[in-house]
């Protein structure tokens, strides 16, 4: 018999509570689909690099688990609470409390394997979409498989199990300490509106604002510099969003009271009302609400950020078709070549040198071996003040400590010979540079191209027959992640290079077609066996002279930065795809997830009230409202409260996000407004919103007609 | 059509073609302007289908009922709102009065709705509220303040706009016997003093008796109508009891 009445409970509860039903089977297809990256095994035996998604969807899995439970948590409580008279009346008739409880455990356990089971379903679904996805973003033909696997089942299933264990032991408690009499009182808890203290309240509305308007300034404006203000916003951001739907409500009630304008205007006066005592009973509730948005906001923004950074930037990072670097100026690459030879068929390869201005001998070295480094490290926005001393002069020290070993610059300002630099032109499709005998010109990252307009001015190329002049920039993307120099490289006269010494040896392949699969990590294999040897050579002396220091650099790039020996680029794009898909995966998954999670609380508080509530609407047509009227305060009703926390997030994930996005665009240099990746988000965002609010309009409309 | 509301020829039937019930069975009556009329009858007979007709919460079967000139049994749905708003009043047992609102606000909302100017509600309302003696509690909310406060204020939301009819269904049966003789003559001030034309379904005779005119409803149909003329309230009494007596109030009495 129990079971009979759990079953139609069951039946009953998925109908009015469908939104969290849907919720729930999409969560846990979302679930299943982003575990299944885990325990993918194609990929694992792809890349070196696995263990990157692993660890990262595996966290967000940790985070998504904790919000699924408190959603859980709070549903379970939440029916109990609008069904308590329910299950006053079972205890009325003679059921053991445990009986009961029992009941009600067993319902949502059915209710939670139904949801499993469906979610699984879709779940399948949902991985092959995801692993299409992610296959072609790595660019690997996917063939469509179902990979049953089942430790991912069993992950999925403990994540979900192990939420609904929580929850039910919590409302087993709860059962224990109810009385019959607290169970049919429950319903009516909600209703009484207490007032205190609402003048003082209300000043948290125009405090949280201001507070808001004076973080949104100062991230705009870099004014959030060190831990001390970070804690200070952080903290204030928390306090914000639960103190400002309670000074809302306030103000709002203050509104009324001072009889403002506005209420003697149609229906105001209810809209005002019913918004501000459901803000006050559930300031709590919608101060997480609002915290899940921020968070599924600033979630998609580093997701798009990353993916716009693929589609891109990714490509212009490797111009070349293989490029290698040698710290040994003697290197001839032969076993190098030998490999590519083996793997491909070379259509050209150019060896060449980077060059420094130190003298080949043992001698004095002048000021000028690194004056342009100097010049970048203290003009540079990316290095703010590190190198520069109080008065506003370099500090050399500090710099030449940095970079003795190579670093994000090398330890000599490089150079490069115009010959070899168009050679390496045609190799990319460029055309020659002409210069005179007397020019150079710079070949630097578009990235920092504006912040050097006056660099030129400070510094002073010598040429064969004195100083030479500038003849201009060049930005077009040439591998300068510390192959062709970190940052930049200046390209002198072939004549001028007699008094420069060689400082690392490049060798550049053009090969046709697409390179191989694995040949980057043979390339990586000729390095490694002699590996010991290699470090116990580079003691010797290099053509008379100690051997180059701090010829390793990676230039000034942060976020994405690629410092490779060996580059073959149809090898490191998939790689660095599927690396960055371990951060983008991530992100949209625990976005997306939020998301679903605050729109369910928001829709389930919603249509539970159109029913508890129907009858304040069937006082509205008494007193005269029409239907069309009514769905019209409807609406309006359910904008407020659905827009009230979606606002709060949009500020706050919008500062944050839009002081993100700037701070990724100065470091990628990508070419993209600062507002594009929130408003992408934002119309995603807005996507699903629009569901879950159009689903809760038309039944929140059912509900309360159904009454009239 | 001289009557202020007249009741032609009203049935309302309930159910399918094969098992019909007939709520209420060709009933004809007129309410003349400032009446205070009640409706008594046993649980069943018909009077709360009756009143939700003559309110436009329900629909005629067949007949007529004549606001005026007004026919309400051949309106549409939004014109009968708008005649609601510009009409009717009400007033029930559960007073439905919206617990998110001041006693106050309760009665501003009723007229905001209609579109009046603020200054012109703030005089009205402030004007019934000392009226109806809920000048003290206008700040509380409806859980804060007595039941019989609850229903003066569902009156005087219900009067504020001077409708045209006030219809109250069993507005005593949830109060206790003084608060209930406190709104009873509440109902007799805004009969007299504001010409407030009433209708009124009780099945408590003692409210009844404060009635200038009675319809007793049995099975549907009127089977005895009483007029209170010139007599006290204790000689209406004893004469509905009498009427009630021979019914038996309860048609199971009565056999």
């Amino acid at each position: 018999m129990l079971g009979k009445l759990a079953f139609r409970n069951v039946r009953r509860s998925a109908r009015d509570y469908l939104v969290y039903f849907i919720t729930m089977t999409f969560v846990t297809a979302l679930m299943f689909a982003f575990n299944s990256l885990i325990f993918t095994r194609d990929l694992e035996e792809m890349f070196g690099l696995a263990g990157i998604m692993i660890a990262l969807v595996g966290l967000a899995t940790f985070f998504i688990v904790l919000i699924v439970a408190w959603l859980i948590n709070y549903m379970v409580r939440f029916m109990l609470e609008k069904r308590s008279q329910e299950f006053g009346i079972y205890l009325l008739i003679g059921m053991e409390k445990k009986e009961v409880a029992r009941l009600y455990i067993r319902e949502n356990a059915l209710l939670g394997t139904g949801a499993f089971f469906s979610g699984m379903a879709l779940g399948f679904l949902l991985q092959q979409v995801i692993m299409a996805i992610l296959y072609s973003m790595i660019q690997i033909k996917y063939d469509i498989h179902m990979e049953f696997n089942g430790s991912c089942i069993l992950m999925t299933a403990g994540c979900y199990g192990g939420c609904y264990l929580l929850a039910l032991l919590r409302s087993n408690r709860r059962f224990r300490k109810m009385n019959i009499r607290d169970l049919m009182e429950a319903q009516k808890k909600n209703e009484e509106i207490k007032e205190s203290h609402e003048q003082l309240k209300k000043w948290f509305f125009p405090v949280s604002l201001l507070f808001l308007a004076v973080f949104a300034v100062f991230i705009f404006f870099g004014g959030i510099r060190d831990a001390g203000h970070i804690l200070f916003f952080l903290v204030g951001i928390v306090l914000v969003i639960y103190l400002f739907y309670t000074g809302l409500s306030s103000w709002l009630v203050c509104y009324v009271r001072k009889k403002g304008n506005g209420i003697f205007r149609g229906e105001n006066l209810f809209l005002f009302r019913q918004f501000s005592s459901k803000l006050k009973t559930m300031s709590f509730t919608m101060g997480t609400l609002t915290a899940l948005f921020a968070i599924a906001f600033m979630g998609c923004t580093v997701a798009l950020m990353f993916s716009d950074y693929q589609n891109k930037l990714l490509e212009t990072k490797f111009p070349f078709d293989v490029q290698i670097n040698s710290d040994d100026v003697e290197d001839d690459f032969a076993d190098e070549i030998e490999v590519i030879e083996e793997e491909a068929q070379v259509l050209n390869a150019v060896r060449y040198y980077i060059y420094a201005d130190i003298p080949a001998k043992n001698q004095e070295e002048s000021e000028r071996a690194n004056q342009v480094n100097v010049w970048l490290s203290t003009h540079l926005k990316t290095f703010g003040n590190m190198y520069l001393k109080k008065d506003g002069s370099p500090d050399l020290k500090k710099l030449e400590k940095d970079l003795a070993d190579g670093g994000f610059y090398c330890r000599y300002d490089t150079y490069m010979k115009v010959s070899d630099y168009n050679d390496l032109r045609r190799m990319l499709g460029l055309s020659e540079v002409q210069l005179k005998k007397h020019e150079y010109i710079i070949h630097i990252k578009e990235r920092i191209r504006k912040e050097v307009e006056s660099m030129t001015d400070d510094i002073a190329i010598e040429g064969e027959e004195g100083e030479l002049k500038f003849a201009g920039y060049y930005t077009e993307s040439f591998s300068q992640d510390g192959h062709n120099g970190g940052d930049y490289v200046i390209v002198v006269p072939d004549s001028a290079i007699s008094s420069l010494t060689p400082y690392y040896a490049e060798l550049a392949v053009d090969i046709k077609g697409e390179a191989p699969a694995g040949l980057g990590k043979k390339l990586d294999e000729l390095a490694e066996p002699d590996d010991e040897e290699y470090e116990e050579e580079t003691d010797e002396d290099f053509g008379g002279h100690k051997q180059m220091a701090g010829n390793i650099c990676c230039g000034s790039d942060t976020i994405v930065v690629m410092a490779l020996t060996n580059m073959v680029r149809d090898n490191l794009i998939p790689e660095t795809k599927y690396l960055l898909s371990a951060l983008i995966f991530p992100c949209f998954y625990i976005g997306l997830v939020f998301l679903c999670v605050a729109l369910t609380v928001l829709s389930v508080h919603q249509l539970s009230d159109s029913a508890k509530y129907r009858f304040r609407y069937s006082v509205l047509k008494n007193l005269g409202m029409t239907r069309r009227e009514i769905g019209r305060v409807i609406f309006r009703q359910l904008a407020g409260y659905y827009l009230c926390p979606v606002f709060l997030a949009c500020v706050i994930g919008g500062s944050v996000s839009v002081f993100m996005s700037g701070k990724f665009i100065f470091y990628t240099g990508i070419h993209s407004a600062v507002i594009y990746y929130f408003g992408l988000t934002f119309l995603l965002f807005f996507g699903i919103y629009g569901l879950y609010f159009i689903t809760t309009y038309v039944s929140f409309r059912r509900n309360v007609e159904a009454y009239f | 059509m001289s009557d202020y509301i007249q009741v032609c020829d009203v049935e309302k039937y309930y159910g399918n073609a094969s098992n019909v019930t007939k709520a209420i069975d060709r009933v004809s009556f007129t309410v003349s302007k400032g009446e205070f009329m009640g409706i008594m009858g046993a649980s069943g007979s018909g009077k709360t289908t009756l009143l939700n007709m003559l309110s436009t919460i329900d629909q005629v079967t067949a007949g007529h009922i004549w606001y005026g000139d007004t026919d309400i049994a051949e309106m549409k749905e939004n014109d009968l709102a708008r005649f609601r708003k510009a009409n009717l009043g009400f007033v029930f047992q559960d007073y439905n009065l919206l617990d998110t609102l001041t006693i106050e606000e309760n009665i501003i909302l009723a007229m905001a709705l209609r579109k009046e100017k603020k200054k012109e509600i703030q005089r009205k309302c402030d004007e019934i509220l000392k009226l109806l003696g809920i000048e003290d509690v206008r700040n509380q909310f409806p859980y804060q303040v007595s039941g019989g406060q609850k229903q003066r204020c569902a009156c005087a939301r219900a009067l504020v706009n001077r409708p045209r009819l006030i219809l109250a269904d069993e507005p005593t049966g949830a109060l206790d016997s003084r608060s209930a003789q406190t709104l009873l003559e509440t109902f007799t001030d805004m009969n007299q003093k504001l010409k407030a034309t009433i209708l009124m379904v009780t099945h408590d005779a003692f409210s009844a008796s404060y009635c200038s005119r009675i319809l007793f409803l049995k099975d549907g149909r009127i089977f005895h109508e009483l007029l209170r003329g010139s007599k006290n309230r204790r000689e209406f009494l004893n004469e509905i009891l009498d009427v009630l007596a021979l019914t038996g109030g309860e048609v199971s009495d009565a056999r």
